[in-house]
């Protein structure tokens, strides 16, 4: 069992809050219930994604600043 | 009273618009689709000017402190009330102490929330319409945010006899299939070469994550601009021309193109090409990012004609909610 | 140079365009010049002196005009009909209309704009210079003090409002081979301080706002061209203060001055310093360097 992070919404996903910092979440982290994994940017505005249920951050479906659309996989929980 | 515990992305209170000033730099402001604004506001028995929510991508949870009489309109957002699914172009009545909350959008991106008397905020040259980069009109010239406390406006009657009312099949859009715009070609477009041109009416363009309130920046094939020794006063970029006013819906070619929408920027030197007709700029705002559109040349005659019969549904849609009980 | 005269330009004949089926643009030159400017004002006079049916927006611009309409009132075709009337009955080289000549004190190089130009040097034409000094050398000046002295040497007259509210783009009243003409930034700036006196192309600017921005920064004026709030005295009836055919004449002022009226405009005190003038066309036309004195003159 797992979960799949899904975009809610097209834009750009992001997978730090700024260039200069370290992403919210690598590979092989572990992720409480809640917790950001990324950002999704539509019209200017950031949208927070964060995970449904805790687990192990697995693959990165989408890479850093890729276009997304909505109901697109971002990355699995283990 | 309404109660925001969530704003959503970009919600704001918008009407049909501030008019008047556009010499003076200030744009109109408004629904981004008339249409499905006006249709919320008939559901729940107001005049077309009432004001409502404007809900982008994702939209509000709210709590009403009092009865109230709602429809939701637009894309749509699975609005749930007190939990349980409810249905849009519907009218629906919430008591005191209800909630209602919107999700993100399947299909479409903009919804409206109407509310019998209409959001009632103070209107600052002749409307309630929000225009953030000032901050007027609206809640603080703002988008609306967690704890943000809307008025709604004095009811003239009881409107809970317009419950359950809904609009024909044939009245709500597809947003998901409804991918071609109309245009009046024309402005400034002999800076385009011919090539350009033709491109502009047969590519296929993709609506950018850079699309809002004032602009849709599209992609698609790169603009090739006439050779020509610029003009006095008109900049030395080739897209550059002696700044001029830009109609709202017009085409700007900086190099992508950018069709301005509510919210435009009202003048400046970027040669126009073109201008979405009003009945269609509605549909260009609830085109999603990422998704196509194509641009379809139409005549003066075709655009009014296409208005008119915007006129009669419209008509046809309030005599259909107001005759039914 | 008091003997300069403006010779009127011949324009093309005005191209009408539908913009959509709500607006009508009517490009009356591609290029700048007075006269198109001067024919966009007076024929957007006699629009709103007409109260044309069916206009609902009426924009002069550089050298075009705008008008949105409501084509539920009049037909677009109905309204051009009455332009080209308008347009046709109009001398442009005899022409009056009532306008203000404004004050509006500068603090040329001032230290706000000079540390934004300094920040986005790597998107100038010339990343080893400041703005000015660019501007001067492009414009054959031996000085950025001497280029200075040319642009604050005749009034700029308020050719359109517009992009955001409230910002004036202004062309100075001297004969062409005198304007002074600079490239935008090769690539904009993503910041400007609000009141920042800017130069792109023919014409001068005032930023309302802080933001992005691509005219060559030469100094920053303490007084404001939009005021939300309306706090000050001659914002009262407008949230903006420059209107198209204003006349505006820039002061070089020092920081002494600057900060003192900075301060009563930020106590909602400070009163602007403007008079009512009639502006001849033709006057201005025959002697620009001594009309534009004489204008001046009513606010010294």
């Amino acid at each position: 069992m797992g979960e799949q992070v899904k975009s809610p919404m097209p834009g750009i996903f992001y997978r730090q809050s700024d260039p200069d910092e370290p992403p919210f979440v690598e590979e092989g982290d572990s992720v409480d219930a809640g917790d950001t994994i990324g950002l999704v940017e539509v019209m200017k505005n950031f949208h927070e994604i964060t995970t449904e249920n805790g687990g192990t951050v697995g693959e990165f479906h989408v890479e850093n600043e890729a276009e997304v659309e909505a109901d697109q996989t971002l990355l699995d929980i283990e | 009273m309404i109660r925001i515990t969530d704003g959503g992305i970009a919600s704001t209170v918008q009407d049909l618009g501030r008019f008047g000033n556009y010499h003076i730099g200030m744009p109109p402001s408004g629904a981004m689709d008339e249409y499905a604004h006006t249709v919320a506001n008939y559901l729940v028995g107001n005049d077309e000017d009432a004001a409502t929510i404007e809900m982008t991508y994702q939209g509000v949870t709210a709590t009403f402190d009092e009865d109230a009489v709602v429809a939701i309109t637009g894309a749509d957002m699975s609005p749930t009330h007190n939990g349980d699914p409810i249905d849009t172009w519907t009218t629906v009545a919430v008591e005191a102490g209800d909630e209602l909350e919107l999700s993100f959008a399947t299909e479409g991106a903009r919804a409206y929330l109407a509310v019998a008397g209409g959001i009632d905020v103070p209107e600052v040259m002749g409307s309630r319409s929000t225009y953030t980069l000032v901050g007027i009109g609206g809640q603080d010239g703002r988008t609306l945010e967690d704890g943000d406390e809307l008025a709604i406006g004095e009811r003239t009657e009881d409107r809970r006899d317009l419950v359950g009312e809904t609009v024909g099949d044939e009245y709500v859009p597809e947003y998901a299939t409804e991918d071609t715009v109309r245009v009046i070609l024309g402005l400034t477009d002999y800076r385009l070469t011919e090539e350009s041109k033709a491109d502009l009416c047969e590519a296929e363009w993709t609506v950018s994550p850079e699309a809002d309130r004032v602009g849709y920046r599209l992609d698609g094939p790169d603009i090739e601009f006439e050779e020509r020794d610029q003009p006095f006063g008109a900049g030395t970029d080739p897209s550059n021309v002696v700044d001029l006013g830009y109609p709202v819906g017009s085409i700007q070619v900086p190099q992508k193109p950018i069709v301005l929408m509510q919210d435009a920027v009202t003048g400046g030197g970027y040669a126009t090409v073109g201008t979405v007709i009003s009945v269609d700029r509605g549909r260009l705002a609830q085109r999603q990012t990422h998704k196509s559109v194509y641009f379809e040349p139409v005549e003066i005659d075709d655009a009014l004609t296409a208005r008119q019969e915007r006129h009669d549904r419209l008509s046809e849609i309030r005599k259909e909610v107001e005759l039914e009980d | 140079m008091g003997d300069d005269r403006i010779t009127p330009v011949d324009l093309p004949e005005p191209r009408y365009e539908y913009g959509g089926d709500d607006h009508v643009f009517v490009e009356l030159a591609e290029a700048m010049s007075f006269t198109a400017n001067f024919k966009a004002m007076a024929i957007t006079q006699q629009v709103a002196e007409r109260e044309i049916d069916g206009v609902v927006e009426n924009c002069p611009a550089n050298a075009s005009y705008m008008l949105r309409i409501d084509p539920d009132v009049a037909h677009p075709d109905t309204i051009i009909e009455e332009l080209r009337e308008i347009e046709a009955a109009l001398d442009v080289e005899n022409y009056e209309w009532e306008t203000r000549v404004i004050d509006v004190p500068v603090l040329f190089e001032d230290p706000w704009t000079h540390e934004t130009l300094m920040e986005f040097r790597d998107r100038h034409q010339d990343p080893d210079g400041t703005d000015l000094e660019y501007s001067a050398e492009l414009n054959g000046f031996d000085s950025v003090e001497a280029f200075i002295d040319a642009f604050v040497a005749a009034p700029h007259m308020v050719t359109m409002v517009g992009f955001v509210p409230g910002l004036p783009w202004c062309f100075q009243m001297v004969p062409r081979e005198r304007q002074l003409e600079v490239p935008k930034y090769v690539e904009p700036r993503t910041d400007t301080p609000s009141r920042a006196i800017g130069f792109g192309g023919a014409f001068s600017v005032i930023y309302p706002v802080q933001g992005a921005g691509g005219y060559q920064l030469y100094g920053r004026t303490p007084i404001e061209v939009l005021d939300v709030d309306q706090r000050l005295p001659d914002f009262e009836d407008s949230i903006v203060y420059p209107n198209p055919g204003d006349i505006l004449n820039y002061r070089r002022i020092d920081r002494e001055e600057y900060d003192e009226i900075r301060e009563e405009v930020e106590a909602g005190s400070y009163e602007y310093t403007d008079e009512p003038v009639t502006f001849s066309t033709e006057e201005f036309f025959d002697a620009p360097d001594e009309y534009n004195q004489r204008l001046v003159e009513v606010i010294a």
